[in-house]
């Protein structure tokens, strides 16, 4: 039987397209995870402020300016005035706390980047996590030694049950520390 | 009539057509969604985008995504506070005390703020009368706030302008008026506020020429004028109903519409207490129209309001013959013999008028004989001889008494008003935040006259009847933006505080005055009459209060509460019966009678323009976004209309054409309206919407402005559709009628019956047995307890979960679809006859059933259970297969067919100003997805994160529904049914507890309280 181009094609040509083209979709997807669940994520901020300096060497509490990461929702970004606290006498002449300086002066609140974000129909609550004693560090990697904050692990669905199903092994340092729930209304309503 | 009875003793119907076994309604019920529901689009009113005007913009969208993408990774911006406010936290949320001006009951109400801006209003807890409760109106005012279309800015002849040349050309016109001797006239509502009181009254002292007129269309006027008769004080007491054995209601909706109507629910509802004893009070209501304290009645007697003086007076010639508490002498007598209960034994059966005179001749003392706002001051005058005759005036509460700053404006007042406007004797006419225009019958002339008034100044929120005949529309704040105080109950002085700047350019309309006053347009500042109440609270209260704090630590704490206890004495009055033997007597109508009363929810047409509001259902009728024209069965028949049928209503030369509406219960012979429907010029929500019934009203109309005798009533030709919710999820009890166990919705005993035997209503209960395996539920389990004894149908949850779960108004044409949003309903059940009904209620919600029928027909899974006991629902998997609703048997389950927000009224509701009325806690649903009752899981959340915080274990008193705070009976119990020392479950085990539809084996966690009623036998039919 005389070979054809019709045959070659079909037999040769696209087994190879289709099995090219489905290692490359695999792969990629595969490589690209973390890319496009954001790990790695660290934009430039507005002013050039470092947690290794701050929450690092220097040693303040997170929540001397995340005030309200154990008793609210939101761990809530410092407002100026928190800054101000200290900057209105340390290191005023550098150009960064110069920066500072005019948004206080001039009323203007700080345009920060965003890096961590769960979807607006989560309704992630930071105030039981803390409270339970989780450390920040599990979720937002050690931000004590960063100069620029970037996002260390993914913060998708997968992520959070990961966690709510397996507490013991997640977070060893929490000796009693019990499952999350894990029911949609839990986090979504 | 025998064969009605046996027809109607063993079901339960939802309307007439329904009692009549209508085809239509019985195949109806069988199915989940009205005929319609599921129409296909009409492809005419479908967006007019062609197929290839769509394939362009999807490429163009695609270019624009891809564009987007090479960002893909930028989530935004978090932009903090520069100097954070010290009490404001973002996620948390603050509560300001405040008063409402929605009517002139002003309660005491509590703010709940997010972020700085109001997002829910209840009662607040610490004010005397109202305890923590408000009405619907109460609580969906808050969208009244966010409305898109309030003034934005001053107005002169339509045109925007600024508030600076505003001032002086009012201010040199004022002063015109003034030195030519012109009369300057400021028509206000009820004032409620000693504070505004005295800004008036400096409005005058500045430019003497000026009066005031106080005109109201839903007044008490009667009643004050009966007491200042009476009792020589215009000033009423309240009723000690929670001490009342027996409640003789004539015409008078103490439990739906009238006076402090929050206030009665609470204390009748303490009278119908079925933990420990039994305590209850007895209601008879003697009534035309039906009414929603009608609905509750124990004895129901149809009487049309034009013979409730006869009725009266007969009672008081049949009681006093048994003995009198006050010396009558023989004027009054003469006067009240001439009547007997003869005439009306026939008319309300004679046990029952023989159980209404034993009842109230036994408690003596201890009854109470009540009449409705809408009565003649002659019937009110009697009301008060025959309760003077009882010895119940020990249950007048003077201590908490209404007050009067500013008396009612009588009709004389406002036909001089009139009249000088048209010789040209007036040059300023000020609306203080008043619509004389809407709220004036017509032949007093007014809008007319307004055209000869060379200047009419409008102080409003929005533009109305009368800001459009005049020349200047100022904005005023709305009641969160403003400063206030009230005075309207004895003892009670409450504060108003702003909770938000104003949105727009608007100003607290008593600043405008005082900036008048000042004679200058420089001399407004924010605030300006901030400083005025502190002053006049400086010298009205704090100096009057015996205090240690110093005057601003003491306003701090007023405001804090708002609201202030104060002590002063009380009114002590003796019984006049000169102004008995005075009265005109009066007759009953030959022919039909109109009877115009209040409505349930827009209040004088000040809500016209709210869409929760006009979308609740008429507490009786369930009619939504209409009024109409009740009517009896049997005289529909006579006259030939059936629902919707145009009626045309004659009294003398006034005309209405309105559609009818049979009302089961009615009496015969009665038109009875409500008022506050019909606006004109108004948003685009509240235009139009029902009949404007103020058209029957005249200014020459005695005794009675709301009781019109002899009018001629006839069928017009032609429909106007009213849209009811009645019929809709007829719950199904057709199909099992003949089974051997009746499938019991409603179960009701009475009060004999259940001291006889306690346990009655399980007597014959089955073991129900299930074929899947049982879930344990260990921890907390959600549930919920509903008491029928106590509930009153007010609608208030429906009204207060609308705005804390961002529930979408749908509108009327949808409504007549059956796709009315509302996550809990409240079904009304009549049985008995059409002529006598007997009304149930039930509020309905999704039952969160332990074997849930919908979760198992989910294809995706969008709907499941969780493991504290709730029926989640989850948007973002729902497909919209709408298995789940079909297969609830509830019917409480509710379908976004549209993105309402977007859909109704071309996106009325979709705007930057609107959204912001939107609980952040809830996610606002779109198209294509299910939705139901959550029994308010972003409370349970917060609660639990408290919990953990606190570090105790989560309890179910923590968590507080948003029904259940609102409902003013508190007949809604919420907790864990887990813990057995918790309200919620000793409910569950109670004697007269049941599930509704109890067979199916689904395991709802709703339970239901049966309601008894107190009537003098072991059955109810």
């Amino acid at each position: 039987m005389k070979r054809t181009v019709l045959d070659y094609a079909l037999k040769i040509r696209l087994p190879l397209t289709l099995f090219v083209v489905a290692v490359s979709v695999i792969l990629t997807f595969y490589f690209s995870r973390a890319e496009r669940d954001s790990v790695g994520y660290n934009p430039e901020q507005p002013i050039k402020f470092s947690h290794k300096l701050h929450a690092g060497q220097m040693a303040i509490d997170c929540q001397y300016c995340h005030i309200g990461v154990a008793k609210d929702r939101h761990a809530i970004l410092p407002s100026v005035n928190i800054c101000m606290n200290c900057h209105t006498v340390s290191r005023k002449d550098r150009p960064e706390i110069i920066k500072l300086t005019q948004f206080y002066t001039t009323g203007k609140p700080i345009p920060w980047k965003r890096i961590h974000k769960v979807p607006e129909y989560a309704y992630f609550n930071h105030s039981v996590h803390i409270n339970k004693g989780i450390d920040c560090a599990s979720c937002h990697g050690d931000v004590k030694q960063m100069d620029l904050v970037s996002q260390v692990k993914p913060f998708t669905m997968t992520a959070c049950l990961d966690c709510h199903r397996n507490s013991q092994a997640q977070l060893p340092y929490l000796k009693t520390v019990r499952n999350g729930p894990e029911n949609c209304w839990a986090c979504h309503r | 009539m025998m064969s009605d009875f046996q027809k109607s003793s063993n079901k339960l119907w939802k309307s007439l057509k329904d009692y009549n076994e209508d085809p239509e309604v019985l195949k109806a019920k069988t199915n989940e969604f009205l005929e319609g529901v599921t129409d296909d689009f009409d492809s005419s009113k479908l967006s007019g985008l062609s197929r290839r005007k769509f394939l362009a913009l999807l490429s163009a969208s695609a270019a624009l995504t891809a564009t987007a993408c090479t960002n893909y990774r930028d989530k935004g911006e978090i932009i903090p506070y520069n100097k954070k406010p010290e009490d404001v936290m973002p996620g948390i949320a603050n509560y300001y005390a405040s008063t409402c001006n929605g009517c002139s009951q002003s309660c005491g109400i509590l703010v709940k703020t997010r972020e700085g801006r109001p997002i829910k209003i209840d009662g607040n807890p610490d004010h005397p009368t109202s305890k923590g409760k408000i009405c619907a109106k109460g609580q969906a005012s808050i969208l009244n706030l966010y409305d898109p279309e309030r003034l934005t800015d001053p107005l002169v002849l339509r045109k925007k302008t600024d508030w600076k040349s505003v001032d002086s050309d009012i201010i040199s016109a004022l002063n015109n008026s003034q030195s030519s001797g012109k009369e300057i006239a400021i028509v206000t509502g009820e004032i409620t506020s000693p504070t505004t009181k005295k800004v008036l009254d400096d409005f005058i002292a500045k430019y003497p020429n000026t009066k005031i007129y106080s005109y109201s269309l839903i007044n008490d006027q009667q009643r004050r004028d009966a007491w200042m008769d009476s009792y020589g004080s215009d000033e009423y007491p309240a009723i000690k109903w929670n001490d009342s054995d027996v409640i003789l209601a004539l015409d008078a909706d103490f439990l739906g519409n009238e006076g402090s109507y929050i206030e009665n629910m609470r204390k009748h509802a303490l009278r119908r207490e079925t933990n420990g004893k039994i305590d209850f009070n007895r209601l008879y209501v003697a009534e035309g129209r039906m009414s929603v304290t009608g609905m509750l009645a124990d004895y129901r007697f149809r009487i049309s309001p034009d013979t409730q003086y006869e009725f009266v007076m007969a009672l008081i010639n049949e009681l006093s013959s048994h003995g009198s508490s006050i010396v009558l002498d023989s004027n009054a007598k003469s006067k009240f013999g001439k009547y007997s209960l003869a005439k009306f034994e026939s008319l309300i059966g004679k046990d029952n008028l023989n159980h209404l005179i034993n009842d109230l001749n036994k408690n003596r003392g201890k009854s109470i004989v009540y009449a409705g706002d809408t009565f003649p001051k002659e019937v009110h005058v009697a009301v008060n001889l025959l309760n003077e005759v009882l010895g119940n005036t020990s249950l007048y509460d003077y201590t908490n008494s209404f007050k009067s700053l500013v008396k009612h404006s009588s009709a004389e007042e406002i036909s001089q008003l009139v009249d000088s406007m048209n010789k040209g004797k007036v040059g300023t006419v000020i609306h203080f935040d008043s619509n004389p225009v809407f709220t004036l019958p017509d032949d007093f002339g007014y809008a007319s006259a307004l055209k000869k008034v060379t200047l009419v100044v409008s102080l409003s929120e929005t533009e109305n009847e009368s800001s459009a005949a005049g020349n200047y529309s100022l904005p005023i704040n709305n009641q969160l933006e403003s400063w206030g105080d009230a005075y309207v109950r004895g003892g009670v002085y409450s504060l108003q505080q702003p909770v938000i700047a104003p949105i727009f350019d608007s100003r607290q309309k008593e600043a405008i005055l005082l900036t008048w006053i000042a004679g200058n347009s420089s001399a407004f500042n924010e605030d300006i009459y901030h400083n005025c109440l502190m002053n006049s609270f400086n010298t009205d209260v704090y100096s009057k209060a015996n205090t240690f704090a110093d005057a601003k630590s003491f306003w701090n704490s007023a405001l804090n509460d708002g609201v202030v206890n104060i002590t002063e004495k009380v009114l002590s009055v003796k019984f006049n019966i000169a102004a008995f033997n005075n009265l005109n007597d009066l007759t009953s109508s030959k022919d039909f009678t109109i009877h115009l009363h209040n409505n349930y929810f827009i209040g004088d047409g000040k809500f016209a323009n709210n869409g929760w509001l006009q979308e609740i259902p008429h507490p009786v009728s369930r009619v939504t976004w209409d009024n109409y024209a009740a009517v009896s069965p049997s005289t529909a028949k006579n006259l030939n209309v059936d629902n919707s049928d145009l009626l045309h209503i004659k009294v003398g030369n006034r005309n209405l054409t309105l559609p009818a509406f049979v009302q089961p219960g009615l009496a015969d012979k009665l038109i009875s309206i409500e008022l506050g429907y019909g606006r004109t010029v108004i948003g685009e929500v509240g235009k139009e919407v029902g009949f404007n019934a103020v058209t029957l009203m005249s200014k020459n109309v005695q005794p009675s402005p709301f009781i019109f005798s002899d009018a001629s009533v006839s069928k017009a030709g032609g429909k106007h559709e009213l849209v009811s919710t009645q019929e809709q999820h007829a719950l199904d009890d057709t199909f099992v009628k003949d089974f051997h166990r009746i499938r019991r919705i409603i179960q009701e005993g009475t009060v004999l019956k259940y001291i006889k035997e306690p346990n009655f209503l399980h007597e014959e209960k089955e073991k129900l047995f299930s074929i899947t395996n049982e879930v344990k539920y260990t921890g907390n389990k959600w549930a919920m307890a509903i008491d029928l004894n106590k509930c009153t149908n007010c609608q208030v949850c429906v009204a207060s979960c609308n705005v804390e779960n961002n529930i979408a108004v749908v509108g009327k044409e949808q409504v007549s679809k059956g796709r009315v949003m509302q996550w809990i309903r409240l079904d009304r059940y009549y049985s008995g006859t059409p002529d006598e009904p007997i009304a149930s209620n039930q509020p309905m919600l999704c039952q969160h059933c332990d074997n849930a029928p919908c979760e198992n027909v989910c294809p995706v899974n969008a709907t499941n259970h969780s493991p504290d006991g709730l029926n989640q629902m989850v948007y973002n998997r729902c497909v919209g297969t709408r298995y789940c609703s079909n297969n609830c048997p509830y019917k409480v389950r509710r379908f976004n067919f549209f993105n309402y927000r977007d859909d109704f009224a071309d996106s009325y509701y979709e705007n930057d100003l609107t959204a912001l009325v939107n609980n952040p806690e809830v996610t606002v649903r779109s198209r294509g997805v299910m939705e139901k009752c959550s029994f308010c899981i972003q409370r349970i959340m917060e609660a639990r994160s408290d919990a953990i915080r606190d570090n105790r274990p989560l309890k179910g008193s923590d968590v507080v529904t948003a029904c259940q705070q609102a409902c003013p009976t508190e007949a809604i119990t919420f907790g864990d049914a887990n813990d057995p020392t918790s309200p919620v479950a000793k409910l569950r085990d109670h004697n007269l507890s049941y599930h509704v539809l109890e067979e199916l084996n689904v395991k709802p966690n709703v339970t239901y309280i049966a309601k008894l009623r107190n009537t003098h036998s072991e059955e109810i039919l």
